[in-house]
């Protein structure tokens, strides 16, 4: 299978990459992880005399500024390293177009056309084909009771819930969802990120992550129920139909920034992070 | 008759415990005020788009700290400034956090908010939120300080990602680029392209 083939010549071209900024993640992760302790002992509470300055209406507009200093402790801006960022800014700039002018009318017609509960069936059955996904990265990193869950959620939904078109563990039984997969069991084991990637139609990634698919591929049930043509059917159904029930976020944050590439950029890495780190 | 009776306790111990868990309000109630003050506006069907947006500005400016966030924003660029900068730049950036805390908070009308937990550290505290809508459950949480008698939002984190974080490391690849005289001049092309295109 050609898919295959390139995801493995993928994974070989990246492995010496991921591996060297492999020690570097480690430390960034532990420290990250021991703040919140260190913080709280460091915050200073008491602040009595800048409430008094602060109801004073004569007091200049920016005296108060190093009163504020004791919210920045907890600050956790991520540096995102781009090396690539030229590529990255042209596979943007395609997947932007590839956006509007392809995927999305598409989508916007299957809004149009599909009542939501079948909209949401289509996205919980595809959700329901990847809970191996789930399932393995969360034993993976030893969360087994996640695990569990996950097992429980498919036997349920899968029975249940007639092939996974509902939702029924979670709705019922109260079991949510926890997104886990490879690229976060990867982190987990210290593989730094790696340069960030704009993949070509799935959007902000990194070479960590991009592995990780690698794995979500073998793990999922989606191309063992789909092969060849179904299967590329199957997933670009999948993603149209998610983009029916999505709230036009993309649309939003292009409206919104300055530039939307850096948004993404950033935003990508905080999700992934606080993913990785719960 | 004993009914009666019964019936005033209740209301006379209810109103008793109301004004006393007020005497001190906690993060999650200035917030739940303020989220379900926006949430009715949202919801009132006599008032046009523009209406909406004006008295939804009058609520999120007073539980919104936008010169917290604009010197969180800026952070060691913040000291480097002019008065008069930081004046134009939280002049400017209220409005466009304003904009798209509006824009995300508009798409989720009919829905309900949850408040699974609050965590307090001393004069900071973190109240979480949960928007359920049909589709999905958005955790949406505020980043709070107590400032007088008020818990105020320093900054909003929607599914683990923070706005203020998210708007520190764009502003400051800016700058890098093209100075902070630069920055304000995006934002204010930003400003008016906002302004001239209503969605």
């Amino acid at each position: 299978m050609p898919m295959k083939k390139l995801l493995l010549a993928f994974l070989i071209c990246t492995l010496p990459l991921t591996v060297l900024g492999t020690e570097s993640r480690r430390g960034f992760i532990e420290t990250y992880e021991a703040q919140p302790a260190t913080g709280e002992e460091a915050a200073p509470p008491v602040l009595e005399e800048m409430e008094t300055e602060g109801m004073d209406e004569e007091t200049p507009p920016f005296m108060d500024d190093d009163d504020l200093s004791f919210l920045d402790e907890e600050d956790d801006v991520i540096e995102v390293y781009d090396p690539l960022e030229t590529f990255n800014r042209g596979m943007f700039w395609f997947n932007d177009k590839a956006y509007f002018y392809a995927i999305k009318p598409v989508a916007k017609g299957w809004r149009w056309l599909a009542p939501e509960p079948l909209q949401l069936g289509i996205r919980n059955f595809f959700s329901n084909l990847r809970a191996p996904i789930r399932f393995v990265n969360a034993a993976l990193q030893g969360k087994f009771r996640d695990s569990g869950y996950e097992l429980t959620r498919f036997g349920v939904n899968t029975t249940l819930g007639i092939g996974g078109l509902f939702d029924p563990a979670k709705v019922h039984f109260g079991i949510d969802r926890k997104i886990e997969d490879t690229g976060q069991t990867l982190a987990r084991y210290g593989v730094s990120p790696g340069p960030y990637l704009v993949l070509p139609f799935l959007g902000p990634s990194n070479f960590r992550d991009g592995i990780g698919l690698l794995g979500d591929f073998y793990f999922s049930l989606v191309p063992v129920l789909f092969e060849n043509t179904a299967y590329w059917i199957a997933i670009s159904g999948d993603v149209v139909n998610f983009l029916s029930i999505d709230k036009d976020t993309y649309e939003g944050i292009k409206k919104d920034s300055l530039d939307p590439y850096l948004f993404l950029r950033d935003a990508y890495s905080q999700y992934r992070m606080n993913l990785i780190l719960n | 008759m004993l009914k009666q009776l019964l019936l005033t306790l209740v209301a006379g111990f209810t109103l008793a415990f109301t004004m006393w868990s007020h005497a001190g309000s906690t993060p999650t109630d200035d917030v739940r005020t303020s989220v379900n003050a926006i949430l009715e506006i949202l919801q009132n069907e006599q008032l046009d788009k523009e209406g909406k947006r004006e008295q939804m500005s009058t609520i999120i400016n007073k539980r919104f700290d936008f010169r917290a966030m604009s010197q969180r924003t800026l952070a060691t660029n913040w000291k480097k400034t002019t008065d008069e900068e930081k004046q134009q730049f939280v002049a400017l950036f209220s409005q466009l956090i304003e904009n798209s805390y509006v824009g995300k908070i508009e798409s989720y009308t009919n829905e309900k908010v949850d408040y699974p937990g609050e965590k307090i550290k001393g004069r900071k505290a973190v109240v979480e939120t949960l928007i359920i809508t049909s589709s999905a459950d958005i955790p949406v949480n505020y980043k709070v300080y107590q400032k007088g008698d008020q818990w105020l939002v320093y900054d909003v984190i929607i599914e683990g990602v923070s706005l203020i974080s998210n708007y520190r490391s764009s502003y400051q690849e800016i700058m890098k680029k093209e100075g902070f005289d630069g920055l304000l001049a995006k934002m204010q092309a930003k400003i008016d392209e906002l302004a001239s295109t209503p969605s």
